[in-house]
């Protein structure tokens, strides 16, 4: 626990600290040096406790240090590391970078301890403390009217949804009487069908299901990760979005374990997620297909890839309240997170990949990338990589959550999930390939070689090597992932 | 003792990335090391022949077996199991003996970004023997997907005119398919306690009745990359815009992957269901030896003649692999497997010599080809034999393979005698083009480069095995015959 101490000071340090400094000295440059510094500080932190520390609860339980929350924190502060580091030669240069990385620390801080919450306060507080900064983010670029509306469509939604969430909290606290996760689980095993609790489930779900983005809470995906500052949109769909799964599975999977959601077995919390997994892979799959803008085919790709993780899930559900496939359910729930990870590598890499092409040629469709194997060929290479990682295709990380993901639910009642989403990721191929045959197929407007910066390289090369090299030796990470899923059984 | 097999699949992948780079410093260094790669791999896969013929694996074993664990967590593991039996060793043999002949092929018929060209052929290479000796199913479908990530360039990059239709088009198909034959491999792997993704494990131990709907699956995802009937419509386009020496590398060994697949996969796996089920595929087969023959009579291109010539040739392996099953005699089978062997030889040739009478002439439009005799005497001499192979006509032996499938057809009803028309039919529409083009009198003016006569001899080379496979049928035919005797005892029991 004293590690993780560490990285909420390192971080909090820094998101109060760098503000001061600018006061100071005003070398906004310095403040983006030392968040980087404090974030990947904190980074070492978590890999501490992964390594040394136990499952330990702390805080009067507010927080629990287990696998689950350091394979979270793990991943979110990664991000968000290279959201830092490739703001560095974003346009924001001035007086406001203090203030962006400030922003930058917070959102961080709020989702490390999201991670390890363990009490619905706490998670709620994590929560705001993660979306708030993010509000103002998203309308960083603030002469831009795409970024003013991304901002303002985020802020209404999002706080509409932290509405939801507070109002399903007040619910169970209703029932139960605590806050603790653990002490709702004591009050509800063995509880008869209780149409409040069913209700706050139902609203957990929703107003989680906005961060996660999945059909149908998916409405502003679009247009704020279209409009934000293309740095922060890689936030949105790697980080932000993590914390939505994350809470969702300290929260509606803990209470899946014992109690379900109706008497009526059609109307099961695994039939809900199965339907909603279904709906969200489809549904951004066929949107995806149609774009015109790289960031927008990102976006509804994210949709599509959440609908993947929420499979997982939904064998866990079905596996808890009927006793059967535990199996299944372990494979499910590793793949999920597993999937969560490479999710974020993989997205992480090609939204980092598509704000250079934004930065260096001032434009975003898809005509941009017309031929641009030759005029920036490592950024090219990385998008081809990522998406055929997204689509699955072996020897990339990708294929390995997809591979767990279908296996859970093959020999189960929830097989049609496993062959929808089978068709779904062949289906997903006309898009991701179509950009592919741009870059490498297509001739471009010119083949003039564009400056792909140092610091660009050096993250492309990392995430690249991740997800060729997770792709190649699974056995750390799929063994970190069924760790943290075996932490989700109680 | 060296991983002999590890070596083979790993050595062209770890080549691919050097060959780049010493291509792109001097192109005849960077040549005579692709070159060298690929004839190292030649070496190795004839001793892995060799060592297979000389002493054949036991019915259901493998030679060369090397097992590691990859991913191991308590509740899933996959390992690295690799291994050949009579099946796999001469497709191994055939799949390196084509990547050197396409890659002497490609010296004059590929002049543009070379490095890319060739990096992308090696890494073809190492994936496609990987698919042949790969014995769990996870690495086998790792392989199976990453073959078509260099094809895709090849033919995307390197192609004809219309080689991005033709690149995505093949792409599209062959990852539904490949997606669809995860299903099947996915439902193997839960279909059994304790789960498993070992081939020989898993060999006879799926329970009947889960059979169908993988086999009908796995069916869908190899009948795509064979091609079957209706499932074909990529290959025309992918076989024709191609650059000849990749549709060397297509048509040869990438056809069989999918036969192997229907043969150690949708039989090995799924026997019962297959038994019930044979008559079926049976015709599925028949049907794909008809439609391409047909199609090919009234093909006005020769490289469209060959594809189809080539659908029909694959479809031998469809309807005598599941003859056996049907009929429980060996023979069907048996022809099956030879003739992915010498088809990969006939196909090959086939169309590297459309592609040498491309650059000869500039065109491949057979009413436009005349006087093929006199002007490019070399090219169409070897035309006329190779023709002569693909007719089945002896002395070449996919003669023997043809009659072994039409025999092990009559095994399993004596009504699919007809299938004898097949080659027939071949026989006549390839005479009656070798006539128009080759025998007949050039126009006035005409005129065309004929091949080099190094060329003229890798060509040459195209017929060695299949001349020795007349006479030395028992060379694959030995081998296979205990792989195909356990496959029939699975199917019985």
């Amino acid at each position: 626990m004293e590690y993780i101490l560490a990285a909420v000071i390192s971080l909090a340090a820094a998101a109060l600290g760098v503000p001061v400094l600018q006061v100071i000295g005003n070398r906004p440059r310095v403040g983006a040096y030392l968040s980087i510094a404090a974030i990947s500080a904190a980074i070492l932190f978590v890999a501490a406790n992964t390594a040394f520390g136990g499952t330990v609860t702390s805080f009067g339980s507010l927080l629990v240090s287990d696998v689950l929350g350091d394979l979270f924190a793990l991943v979110v502060l990664s991000v968000t590391l290279a959201v830092a580091v490739v703001s560095l030669y974003s346009a924001h240069d001035g007086p406001s970078v203090p203030s962006y990385y400030s922003l930058l620390a917070f959102s961080g801080l709020g989702m490390l301890l999201l991670s390890y919450s363990a009490d619905l306060l706490m998670l709620f507080v994590a929560w705001e403390l993660m979306s708030l900064p993010t509000y103002v983010l998203a309308g960083f670029d603030k002469k831009r009217i795409q970024s003013n509306e991304a901002a303002a469509k985020y802020a209404i939604l999002g706080a509409l949804s932290s509405a939801i969430i507070l109002y399903a909290m007040s619910l169970t606290y209703g029932v139960t009487g605590t806050t603790q996760i653990s002490g709702i689980l004591e009050k509800l095993a063995g509880q008869p069908f209780n149409p409040l609790i069913s209700v706050a489930i139902l609203l957990f779900i929703v107003g989680f299901g906005f961060k996660m983005s999945i059909v149908p809470f998916h409405m502003w995906v679009p247009d704020t990760y279209e409009g934000s500052p293309p740095a922060v949109a890689t936030l949105f769909a790697s980080a932000t979005k993590k914390a939505g799964f994350v809470a969702a599975i300290r929260v509606v999977l803990a209470i899946a374990t014992v109690y379900s959601l109706t008497p009526n077995s059609a109307f099961s919390l695994a039939n809900v997620l199965a339907v909603l997994a279904v709906v969200t892979m489809t549904f951004g799959n066929v949107a995806a297909l149609t774009q015109k803008s790289m960031t927008r085919l990102l976006a509804y790709s994210s949709i599509a890839q959440a609908g993947y993780i929420l499979i997982g899930f939904s064998i866990f559900a079905y596996s808890q309240q009927t006793g059967l496939f535990t199996y299944n359910a372990m494979l499910g729930m590793t793949g999920s997170l597993l999937h969560i990870v490479n999710h974020a590598i993989m997205k992480g890499a090609a939204f980092l990949a598509a704000m250079l092409v934004i930065l260096q040629l001032k434009r975003g469709d898809l005509g941009a990338y017309n031929g641009l194997a030759k005029r920036m060929p490592i950024t090219a290479f990385t998008i081809a990589v990522s998406f055929l990682a997204l689509a699955g295709v072996p020897p990339l990380a990708g294929f390995w959550s997809k591979l767990l993901l279908f296996i859970s639910v093959i020999n189960t009642p929830l097989a049609w999930v496993a062959v929808a989403a089978i068709l779904n990721s062949a289906f997903s191929l006309g898009y991701y390939l179509w950009v592919i045959k741009r870059m490498y197929l297509d001739p471009g407007e010119s083949t003039e070689r564009v400056k792909e910066p140092f610091w660009f390289v050096v993250v492309f090369a990392v995430l690249v090597g991740l997800i060729i090299g997770i792709g190649l030796f699974p056995q750390q990470v799929i063994s970190l992932a069924s760790s943290a899923a075996s932490s989700v059984f109680h | 003792m060296i991983p002999i097999l590890s070596v083979l699949l790993l050595l062209p992948i770890a080549s691919a990335g050097p060959a780049y780079l010493v291509l792109g410093k001097s192109r005849k260094a960077g040549l005579w090391f692709t070159i060298g790669v690929a004839l190292i791999e030649l070496a190795l896969s004839l001793y892995v022949f060799y060592s297979v013929y000389a002493s054949a694996p036991a019915a259901g074993s493998y030679a060369f077996t090397e097992q590691y664990s990859w991913v191991s967590i308590s509740t899933f593991g996959v390992n690295y199991l690799v291994g050949v039996d009579g099946l796999s060793s001469p497709l191994v043999l055939a799949a390196a003996l084509l990547t050197v002949f396409a890659l002497v092929g490609s010296r004059r018929l590929v002049d543009s970004k070379e490095p890319a060209y060739y990096a992308l052929i090696l890494l073809f290479e190492g994936a496609i023997i990987g698919v042949f000796v790969s014995l769990n199913l996870v690495l086998f479908y790792f392989f199976w997907d990453l073959v078509m990530i260099p094809m895709f360039f090849l033919i995307g990059v390197w192609g004809g005119d219309r080689k991005k239709y033709a690149a995505m088009k093949f792409m599209m198909f062959i990852i539904t398919g490949s997606m669809i034959l995860l299903l099947a491999l996915l439902a193997a792997y839960m279909g059994v306690t304790p789960t498993t993704f070992d081939i020989p494990s898993l060999a006879g131990r799926i329970p009947a009745g889960i059979q169908y709907l993988p086999l009908l699956a796995s069916f869908i995802g190899f009948g795509i990359k064979l091609p079957v009937f209706p499932l074909h419509s990529w290959l025309p386009d992918a076989y024709t815009q191609a650059p000849a020496p990749v549709a060397v590398l297509l048509a040869g060994v990438q056809s069989a992957m999918g036969g192997y697949g229907i043969i150690r996969i949708s039989i090995g796996l799924f026997p019962q269901a297959s038994y019930v089920w044979a008559w079926g595929f049976m015709a599925v087969g028949i049907t794909t030896m008809f439609y391409g023959a047909f199609v090919a009579i009234v093909s006005k291109d020769l490289r469209s003649m060959f594809a189809y010539t080539s659908i029909a040739g694959m479809g031998f392996v469809v309807f005598g692999s599941f003859a056996s099953v049907a009929s429980g005699s060996p023979l069907g089978m048996e022809g099956a497997i030879l003739q992915m062997f010498v088809h990969a030889f006939t196909a090959g040739a086939l169309f590297m010599l459309a592609g040498y009478i491309q650059k000869g002439i500039g065109t491949t439009d057979v009413s436009s080809l005349k006087g093929l005799r006199t002007l490019i005497p070399r090219t169409s001499t070897l035309l006329v034999f190779v023709c002569a192979a693909a007719m089945a006509l002896p002395p070449f032996g996919s003669f023997v393979a043809e009659v072994l499938v039409v025999v092990g057809g009559i095994a399993a009803s004596p009504y699919t005698a007809f299938t004898i028309l097949v080659p027939v039919m071949i026989g006549g529409y390839l005479l009656w083009m070798i006539r128009k083009t080759v025998l007949s009198s050039p126009d006035g003016g005409a005129t065309g480069t004929d091949m080099q006569g190094i060329d003229a001899g890798v060509l040459a080379l195209y017929l060695v095995p299949l001349i020795i496979m007349l006479f030395f049928s028992v060379l694959v035919l030995g081998p296979a015959a205990p792989v195909v005797q356990h496959l029939l005892q699975l199917v019985s029991h």
